[in-house]
């Protein structure tokens, strides 16, 4: 059972090591992360962008990158263009935002012609470390896909369940969240959640168990569901809390990390290969478990 | 356990009680005879409303002694129907049934709101007892004849009668099959996604005292052996007691082609109403009409 980020980094060791290109490199703290990554041997990275801008904020913050691969490329378009193509190519396995907006990349991502796609939808997976829960719990979407539909709510789960098989999880336990455990024809999200539990007993979804609605206690407290009467494989033993939609989602989120102290790592799902797009206000920490789970998810 | 519809008439016997039933225009032969041989089987007692002439004339057709039944002169069909109506709304009658009058007309009398027979929050819809040569118990089908395409909250309420039924048959959980074309949830199917959000119900405790799954087919519902050629993994197991149906011309050929077809016999009731409300067709055998009497007794 992984109960601790660090958890995933056997199962990145054991694996022929992973190439990862940072697109637009000439950051510093997407640089800091991946240049620790690489010395804890989790990756090997590619740097594209601008070199003189790279050497500098080096040099500035004292970071070695002797031996790196650095292609020099100024213009950032063109970087992201060339990092893009890189993992298309099959030459890098994992792709990372460098200094460059996250919805620039997100357009040579989706480029129709060398772009990144797979026909599935993209979806952020976010998998916390909290102090207070027994295992690593990933929660999705709460970053990407605003107000899923059905179709999509499936494809989001598909993509985490493809992931935490990748981590080691055979059957992960899905909790679709709802604000109540019942079944209310006035909230959406509890009628799908019905739907997707159906699907999933009818094998339209497989590879993991899933139940729902599930209010958020129920999910991930035994001793909640248990009050309210509630039979569930899944209830207080999630793996995977499925958002109703990114208000709910990025709340939770930064409950989980502002209130509850817990550490994240995320990666953006349903592309050739994860993608790791932290924001500025990521912590190192995060920008370095988010590199490792990226590894850990691009396992073949 | 109720096994058979001879059994329930059995068991409405031996609780020597006479139901007292109001018939709302009461001049038919049909009527006369399934009522006069239940009243001489002492479990009912005919409150025959209508044309007090063209009752006893009905009567010396059929050789029936007239001083069997109370009769209750009335003018017309509409009013023998709200006669029949407010007896039982005042707790003069147990039973209503409809006569010589049209459905819709009677009916209007059942579901008038200030001196109709609807219950609080009553959704007005039929259900079966089917008895069947091929299978091994009843079955209880809803609805043949009154809800032409139910929605979501009319399915909820027309499975919770025909389980309050079965239970009244001494089947404590019944096994509920919600039936399809197939047992795949499908969004281009509505019914199956009402149905998974009903099973999500069940579940939850939200409909009660059933065990619940569908979609279903019908030999899923009804044949073991289907269940292993399927490779269907269902809790209802070939083994339905309830088939919940997603239109009434859906349910109403399937009754029918039993009755025609396969040797059928039945009971039906309808439902949502405070007191059991009886609306046979012209086409029903004898035996099904006196079955309907002694059904409508059973659920007094």
């Amino acid at each position: 059972m992984l109960r601790k980020l660090e958890d995933l980094k056997p199962i990145v060791i054991n694996e022929p090591v992973k190439k990862l290109v940072l697109a637009a490199a000439q950051d510093q703290h997407s640089l800091s992360a991946v240049l620790r990554a690489a010395m804890d041997k989790i990756i090997e990275p590619i740097l594209i962008g601008d070199k003189e801008a790279i050497q500098n904020i080096a040099t500035t913050n004292g970071f070695d990158i002797t031996g790196l691969r650095i292609i020099h490329e100024p213009q950032t378009d063109m970087a992201v263009e060339m990092s893009v193509k890189m993992v298309s190519s099959k030459q890098a396995d994992v792709l990372m935002k460098g200094k460059i907006g996250t919805s620039q990349l997100l357009k040579c991502v989706l480029n129709k012609e060398w772009g990144l796609r797979t026909g599935h939808l993209l979806s952020h997976f976010a998998l916390f470390e909290v102090d207070t829960y027994h295992k690593l719990i990933a929660v999705t979407d709460v970053a990407m896909n605003i107000a899923p539909n059905l179709q999509d709510k499936i494809a989001i789960v598909n993509n985490s369940v493809d992931c935490l098989h990748k981590l080691g999880i055979p059957i992960p336990k899905v909790a679709v969240l709802g604000a109540v455990e019942m079944v209310n024809e006035n909230m959406e999200a509890t009628l799908d959640a019905a739907l997707l539990s159906k699907m999933n007993q009818r094998d339209q979804i497989r590879g993991c168990i899933i139940d729902g609605p599930l209010a958020f206690d129920n999910a991930v407290s035994l001793e909640s569901s248990q009050h309210k009467g509630i039979r569930s494989e899944v209830a207080g033993d999630t793996d995977l809390l499925l958002m109703p939609d990114i208000e709910v989602g990025n709340v939770l989120y930064k409950s989980l990390v502002f209130f509850a102290k817990a550490k994240v790592a995320s990666v953006i799902l349903g592309a050739q290969a994860p993608i790791v797009l932290t924001s500025r206000s990521d912590s190192e920490q995060a920008k370095y478990d988010s590199i490792l789970l990226a590894a850990a998810a691009s396992k073949k | 356990m109720i096994s058979s519809l001879d059994q329930m008439v059995e068991k409405v016997h031996s609780m020597k009680k006479r139901h007292r039933i109001a018939v709302a225009w009461a001049q038919d032969q049909n009527t006369v005879s399934a009522l006069a041989r239940a009243v001489n089987d002492g479990f009912a007692e005919a409150l025959m409303i209508g044309d007090n002439g063209a009752i006893s004339e009905e009567c010396r057709k059929l050789g029936v002694d007239p001083s069997v039944f109370k009769l209750l002169q009335s003018p017309d069909e509409t009013s023998a129907s709200k006669e029949a109506v407010s007896l039982a709304a005042r707790g003069d009658a147990d039973v209503v049934m409809k006569g010589l009058v049209g459905t819709d007309k009677f009916l209007k009398a059942v579901m008038d709101k200030e001196h109709g027979l609807m219950a609080p929050g009553g959704v007005m819809s039929y259900v079966c007892a089917v008895q069947l040569p091929a299978y091994h118990k009843l079955l209880f089908i809803t609805d043949t004849a009154v809800i032409p395409f139910p929605d979501l909250e009319q399915k909820i309420a027309m499975a919770q009668y025909a389980i309050d039924m079965a239970n009244r048959f001494g089947v404590e959980k019944p096994k509920v099959a919600l039936i399809g074309a197939s047992e795949k949830v499908s969004k281009h199917f509505s019914n199956s996604t009402d149905y998974a959000v009903m099973c999500k119900m069940a579940e939850r405790g939200q409909i009660k005292n059933c065990i619940m799954d569908g979609p279903l087919d019908i030999f899923l519902a009804c044949d073991p052996k289907s269940i292993s050629i399927k490779g269907v993994d269902t809790p209802v197991a070939g083994d339905a007691d309830v088939l919940v149906f997603p239109s009434l011309e859906a349910c109403n050929p399937f009754y029918k082609g039993l009755m025609l077809f396969a040797g059928g016999e039945l009971a039906g009731l309808i439902r949502g109403t405070t007191r059991p409300v009886v609306v046979m067709s012209r086409s029903e055998s004898e035996k099904s009409k006196y079955y309907c009497i002694a059904l409508s007794c059973l659920m007094a």
